[in-house]
């Protein structure tokens, strides 16, 4: 015990007694060897710091666009690959697809606000059809479901191309420049985009096999829901049905199933409020959950609970307020890679407690002889009704 | 370096319409929720899928 403090007491340093030319090197009998050390550094780092963190974080970022090139040759391989082995080819598919892929949009001009989420629907639609009548013209005869996919796979293919080309730019006009203020948006932005990046390429094989995403939690409830009713297509891709709840009458929407779809629910909602005049409308969608939360709980909430550009949620915005009909929401939590990818064992289990959720609000919101409109939002690939 | 391979396997989970028999298989290419696949071993109604999900195993 006593060999311990003694062993202390002589590595202790005296901060009480520093000579302070010593210590920087300016006493008489310095070695001027010794000054640069300390002085060289100083001066290399304050005229060239910032290309040596350029380096640093270049380094950092040129590993992660590896990793973005490599989703994006893999998204591109799976889909020919697919289109290959589903579609019935006279010729190589390679071709027209990677024309596909280099398609882009241009959003409308926001100068003048209004009237632009009519443009931006009318640009989103144009792209959509566009890709469903040119896809379809490789094999005619190709049944919807399988359209559907494809254009799915086609949508993540150039998502990945799209995003890789986007992040290669910023980081090669940065280095080009020398820039190291116009790398740190990128150094960022950059966790959160390869995320996203790796959620996307994960979901190639749920959309491949028509598998269950995440997203499907709404249209799975409402789904079953519509099982033995009398369904209608009532907008593009989007199914309608009826059905009695407790003296209540709940008009049922969703997608149309099993394909990869999400249909036009704006469209729909318009139709069948215009018809029917519900008095209370529910939306049921999967929604992102915030770090720290756990996936597969459910929160209910007010407002149109959907997501995408924003168009549809402005539309079913505009018709419940015309109308003056409140808008229930019942969100399912989960993150961007639970979202769509195949749907997890927690989220799968979580559709009986929505569906009594959705019963529970029914009950509370209305009274018997009234009429709800429960709409299951998202993407309902491997769901039927 | 030690981390184990996490691998999802997707599961099919059928429910009998009329005895409430259920039964956990792999899922195959062709399952969808709700459709009905195969005759109920411990009566004669339908199954139907009730769920499809995945489960993470770690190899």
């Amino acid at each position: 015990m006593i060999k311990l403090d003694l062993l202390i007491a002589e590595i202790m340093v005296d901060f009480t007694n520093i000579d302070l030319d010593q210590l920087f090197g300016f006493g008489d009998d310095t070695n001027p060897l010794l000054m640069l050390v300390w002085i060289l550094p100083i001066i290399l780092f304050v005229f060239y710091g910032q290309r040596i963190q350029l380096q640093v974080t270049s380094s950092e970022i040129k590993k992660s666009i590896k990793k973005l090139d490599g989703y994006r040759i893999e998204a591109r391989k799976e889909l020919i690959d697919y289109v290959k082995k589903n579609m019935s080819l006279k010729e190589d598919p390679t071709k027209k697809i990677d024309e596909f892929l280099e398609y882009f949009t241009i959003m409308p001009v926001d100068m003048d606000p209004n009237g632009i989420v009519e443009k931006v629907k009318h640009t989103i639609r144009a792209r959509e059809d566009y890709s469903r009548i040119n896809v379809k013209s490789l094999s005619p005869e190709i049944d919807e479901i399988g359209l559907s996919r494809i254009i799915t796979l086609l949508e993540i293919a150039t998502s990945l191309h799209m995003i890789y080309k986007i992040i290669n730019h910023m980081f090669l006009t940065a280095k080009k420049q020398n820039n190291y203020p116009l790398i740190l948006p990128l150094q960022m932005i950059l966790p959160f985009i390869m995320e996203e990046a790796e959620a996307i390429t994960k979901a190639i094989p749920a959309f491949k096999l028509g598998q269950p995403i995440g997203d499907g939690i709404g249209p799975m409830v409402v789904g079953k829901m519509m099982l033995d009713t009398k369904k209608e297509i009532v907008a593009f891709q989007t199914v309608f049905s009826k059905k009695e709840y407790d003296g209540r009458t709940l008009l049922l929407l969703k997608a149309e199933g099993p394909g990869s779809n999400v249909g036009r629910p704006g469209d729909a909602v318009e139709s069948v409020v215009s018809k029917n005049k519900p008095d209370v409308i529910i939306m049921v969608d999967a929604a992102l959950k915030m770090e720290g939360e756990d996936s597969a709980t459910t929160a209910r909430g007010f407002g149109a609970a959907i997501g995408g550009i924003g168009t549809e949620r402005f539309q079913i915005e505009e018709i419940a307020t015309k109308n003056n009909v409140p808008v229930f929401a019942i969100v399912i939590k989960q993150s961007v890679k639970e979202a769509i990818s195949l749907m997890t064992k927690d989220i799968a289990n979580q559709a009986d407690n929505v569906r009594s959720q959705i019963e529970e609000m029914i009950k509370e919101n209305t009274k018997s002889g009234q009429t709800v409109l429960l709409i299951g939002v998202g993407n309902t690939i491997g769901v039927t009704q | 370096m030690f981390s184990k391979e996490k691998q999802i396997i997707a599961y099919s989970f059928e429910k009998c319409k009329s005895c409430n028999f259920e039964k956990k298989r792999k899922f195959k290419e062709g399952d969808y929720l709700f459709s009905e696949t195969t005759k109920c071993n411990s009566c004669d109604g339908m199954m139907q899928i009730e769920k499809i999900f995945g489960e993470t195993i770690e190899q």
